[in-house]
């Protein structure tokens, strides 16, 4: 029977060098990503250099107009960064209001965490456009929040919450909120009780003991749902449309009247790469800051 | 003192929730939190699924007890037609992604491969890349290829953003693995496949069912990329309802995402009645 | 064994896959259960022949329709796969440049499509369209002549009405006492926060353009110039921007005048009476039609579903869910007082004759789109 200490973490120092097998394995993987994300990336490049034809047609003949177009264009400059900072806000929300809920489920007793997350999961089970059409019902001038708060006679005339940048906020993180827990729910889920103990035994009191071990703890966690909510929510546009009222118009939505309204797909194409190079360089730039886990 | 390994129990579960002295308040402050915030999540669905009762059609005035939206809803082959379609990419897209996702965060974490940096943060792209752009380059890709869209088309797309949530769950999981494990198993005479399936992937289990929740979920109710990618062969449920705007949405869509959720309700409950039973 | 476990289901998960793909077209088709009483053959009235299941149409029994999401009732689509044996795949689409996307794309894919006025003009222009044929659709004879032999489709070579309709002012009376006539009235200060539009840059180009009195086509680079101080005054008023359901928040109350469809605002005249209708100075009229792309499959299948709309118990069915301008002048005879005098649904013949049409301004639509985003991001 064989016997062997177990030395604590895995890691590299047990990988081995990879044959041919291990390659086979890996290219579904592999041939998926470079066909489904990088070809694709490339075709959306080269067609950010062509130019708009009769009835929308692509032509290729290669030219730098679209980039110039859009540097100049205040703005579609001035829409990047709105997107930007209502994706930043929404980020910062959704991790006050769902770290808690993260950590509280990933500590729940096993049989207990499925369930947490299976009841974060199901709103989402719905469609989002009743979901996002509740909220109208809930936040319009005659809805159920206005006509609550009316009947109570708490406020004199109803509060237009619809079609606002709090509506926005409030859709982009009823969206985002499970991006945010998950991670957070690995985080400490994988957690050692032990480490925490410890901390405690040492004479830690709660606050200490969660903002200088849990939280440092659980940062990998954190870091990833702010990159889960973060990049994806400056693209977002079909919520951000029906809770703003098409207002404050998000980048994604006008990429994607370029493509489908408008019809230059050139400088659509163009207006995606820009935004392809930004979340590309958030991703570096959050790989660097974070931990080695 | 050497720990004894037994070639095919995964190691010892973290502890549970149970934080000596203080922390109990810690405890409830985020139990209460958390059911705070489940108050938030589930406002709106309850509100949809009182208004899928209601007499009147429009979701601002209660006006009645009825049932009869449930018998609109089950008149409308259209929706009915997309909810199935759903279903079948939704499913189609969790097993892919759950496969490519899972072999894919193993592979990774078990050989050393060149460009390893590269790959990590490659996986991670389709996962963070905003939808509309992958809608968009993803139509660019079908097109340039002459391929139909359809049913594969949106499988396809669906498996691409799904799959690296499989596998990042995944890998966080084999942070925490016993690098002898598979070994173990091969000295007792498993090929390295047969070692991943018996003793690999039942460690991973929760982070797989987890991986494939979240794609089962992010297919189903997936709008933006589905509109680039799919046609009249197989509309989904979001495109649908989208359309049906238009003539103003009634509640026998209310009807059907409360059907929906009673039956994952009774399937939750029926697999926890198993585990228990087990 | 583990492992054939894991195969069978992969077996499965590709055999249901081939299974999926093998469901063609008439995946989208309802077989419907034969429909309640109407006859769908029977006609009394002498203004309309019986459908055509033209005797020497030799094509499979598919049609490929690609239309507005939301124009055309299921229940048509039933009665007509009952009557002819046709089955129908239904795709949507949400704007006219989307289709063209599409439609370029590839290769005979639609039979049928319903585009707008000013993109038939285009397409006829490129030569995209197939010349349909008179002969196999004797129901033509019942579009109302105002709507025969519009300046996009002389002769209608091409395409046949389908709806026409308008876009106009719908009030809350309730909200707003004023005298609301034009535009101008529409975007005062007092409205503030209170209006919803189309977000269609187009369309509200045209308004800004109709206001200042220049016509609604010449979108010449110097007319847009003019218009951009009339927009900048206009669109920060505007609450809503919504061209697929802009009757939700006058509904709901969070707007209290529009300018919308003419086919919401009969939904909203429908709905409740506090809602006003007004067709302001400079309103202009659009027309869908229906039409065969160049290269169709079925053409002869797309001529018979074209002439079996144009019965008119089969047209009235249209506007019984979409109360736009139905061009069909025996449908229009059949529908209920109330629904003939609805004031959006139908304009009054003075009206409709100072109306104009879009035409196209191809290249022009970029500048068009790109004045609104820049005053709308201001």
């Amino acid at each position: 029977m064989a016997t062997t200490v177990i030395p604590q973490g895995g890691g590299s120092d047990h990988q081995r060098k990879p044959g041919f097998g291990a390659w086979l394995c890996l290219a579904p993987m592999l041939g998926w990503l470079i066909l489904f994300v990088v070809v694709p990336a490339v075709l959306l490049v080269i067609m950010s250099f062509a130019e708009r034809g009769t009835l929308g047609r692509v032509v290729y003949n290669f030219s730098f107009d679209n980039y110039v177009r859009l540097f100049g264009s205040w703005p579609i400059l001035k829409i990047f960064l709105i997107s930007i900072w209502y994706a930043f806000l929404t980020t910062v929300i959704c991790v006050v209001v769902g770290y808690p809920v993260g950590y509280f489920i990933g500590r729940l007793p096993e049989r207990w965490r499925n369930l947490g997350l299976t009841l974060v999961m199901i709103p989402f089970w719905t469609s989002f456009l009743i979901r996002t059409y509740a909220w109208v019902s809930l936040l319009s001038k005659e809805g159920l929040i206005n006509g609550t708060l009316m009947s109570a006679q708490l406020i004199p005339a109803p509060i237009a919450m619809m079609y606002t940048p709090f509506a926005v906020v409030l859709g982009l993180v009823y969206n985002f909120l499970p991006f945010m827990i998950l991670p957070i729910y690995t985080s400490a889920e994988r957690l050692d009780g032990a480490m925490i103990e410890a901390a405690y035994d040492l004479g830690a009191g709660p606050v200490r003991a969660f903002s200088q071990v849990i939280i440092p703890l659980t940062q990998p966690g954190i870091a990833a749902g702010a990159l889960l909510v973060f990049v994806p929510a400056i693209g977002m546009f079909a919520i951000t449309t029906l809770m703003g009222g098409g207002t404050n118009p998000t980048i994604g939505e006008v990429i994607y009247n370029q493509f489908v309204k408008v019809g230059d797909k050139p400088y659509g194409a163009a207006i995606g790469t820009v935004l392809m190079a930004l979340f590309l360089l958030t991703m570096w730039l959050m790989r660097l800051t974070r931990k080695e886990t | 003192m050497p720990e004894a390994v037994h070639a095919v129990t995964p190691p010892p579960a973290v502890k549970p929730l149970r934080l000596p002295g203080g922390p109990k308040l810690q405890n409830w402050l985020f139990g209460g939190w958390t059911l705070g915030v489940f108050i938030f999540l589930y406002v709106p669905i309850v509100l949809l699924i009182v208004f899928s009762f209601n007499e009147s059609r429009l979701n601002v005035r209660w006006e009645g007890f009825t049932f009869k939206w449930y018998g609109v809803l089950f008149g409308n082959e259209r929706v009915l037609t997309a909810f199935k379609n759903s279903l079948i990419v939704a499913g189609a897209t969790t097993v892919l992604s759950t496969f490519i996702g899972t072999v894919g965060a193993w592979m990774l974490h078990r050989y050393r491969y060149p460009f390893k940096k590269f790959m990590d943060l490659l996986v991670l792209v389709p996962m963070v890349m905003p939808e509309v752009l992958m809608g968009v380059s993803l139509l660019l890709l079908f097109v340039s290829f002459k391929m139909g869209l359809g049913y594969v088309t949106l499988i396809i797309a669906h498996t691409t953003f799904c799959f690296p949530f499989v596998l990042v769950g995944v890998q966080a999981r084999l942070q925490g693995i016993d690098p002898f494990l598979e070994e173990a198993a091969m000295d007792l005479g498993a090929t390295p496949i047969v070692a991943f399936w018996k003793v690999i992937v039942p460690y991973l289990m929760p982070a797989i069912v987890s991986g494939a929740l979240m794609s089962f979920t992010l297919s189903f109710d997936e709008y933006i990329v589905t509109i680039f990618t799919t046609s009249a062969q197989a509309p989904t449920l979001p495109i649908t309802v989208y359309g049906m705007v238009k003539k103003g949405l009634d509640p026998s869509l209310n009807a059907l995402s409360t059907l929906f959720i009673f039956a994952t309700v009774v399937l939750v409950l029926f697999t926890q009645t198993l585990k228990k039973l087990k | 064994m583990k492992k054939s476990a894991l195969a069978t289901t992969l077996g499965a998960l590709a055999a249901a896959l081939l299974l999926a793909g093998c469901d063609k077209p008439a995946e989208t088709t309802t077989s419907a259960p034969p429909p309640p009483t109407e006859p769908a053959t029977a006609e009394a009235t002498p203004a309309t022949d019986a459908p055509a299941a033209a005797p020497t149409n030799t094509e499979p029994k598919v049609l490929n329709l690609y239309c507005w999401s939301e124009y055309v009732p299921q229940t048509v689509i039933d009665k007509f796969t009952e009557a002819t044996g046709i089955k129908v795949a239904v795709e949507n689409y949400a704007s006219n440049e989307e289709m063209l996307t599409k439609l370029l794309a590839g290769g005979g894919a639609y039979d049928l499509i319903q585009p707008s006025e000013y993109t038939i003009e285009a397409l006829i222009k490129e030569g995209l369209l197939e010349p349909i044929d008179h002969a196999a659709i004797p129901n033509l004879k019942n579009i109302a002549p105002e709507f025969q032999n519009m300046a996009f489709d002389p002769g209608n070579k091409y395409s046949v009405p389908w709806m026409a309709g308008t876009v106009g002012i719908a009030i809350n009376t309730d909200l707003i006492k004023d005298e609301i006539k034009t535009y101008d009235d529409v975007f005062s200060d007092k409205n503030k926060g209170n209006i919803v539009v189309l977000d269609d840059a187009r369309e509200i180009v045209s308004w800004a353009l109709a206001s200042q009195g220049i016509p609604i086509n010449d979108v010449s680079d110097e007319n847009l110039e003019k218009i951009k101080p009339v927009l900048q005054k206009w669109l920060p008023l505007v609450k809503v921007y919504d061209s697929d359901s802009p009757k939700t928040s006058l509904l709901n109350g969070d707007v209290a005048i529009g300018i919308v469809w003419s086919g919401e605002g009969a939904l909203l005249l429908n709905e409740n009476p506090k809602f006003k209708w007004v067709l302001p100075v400079g309103a202009h009229l659009f027309v869908d039609s229906l039409a065969v792309p160049k290269g169709a499959k079925h053409p002869k299948n797309a001529e018979a579903f074209i002439n079996f709309i144009l019965q008119p118990e089969i047209s009235k069915l249209i506007s019984a869910d979409f109360p736009y301008l139905n061009p069909n002048l025996p449908a229009k005879a059949l529908l209920t007082p109330e629904e003939q005098a609805n004031a959006a649904s139908f304009p009054t013949k003075e009206e409709l004759d100072k109306m104009e049409v879009f035409k196209d301004i191809g290249p022009q639509a970029t500048k068009v789109d790109e004045l609104v985003t820049t005053v709308k991001s201001q």
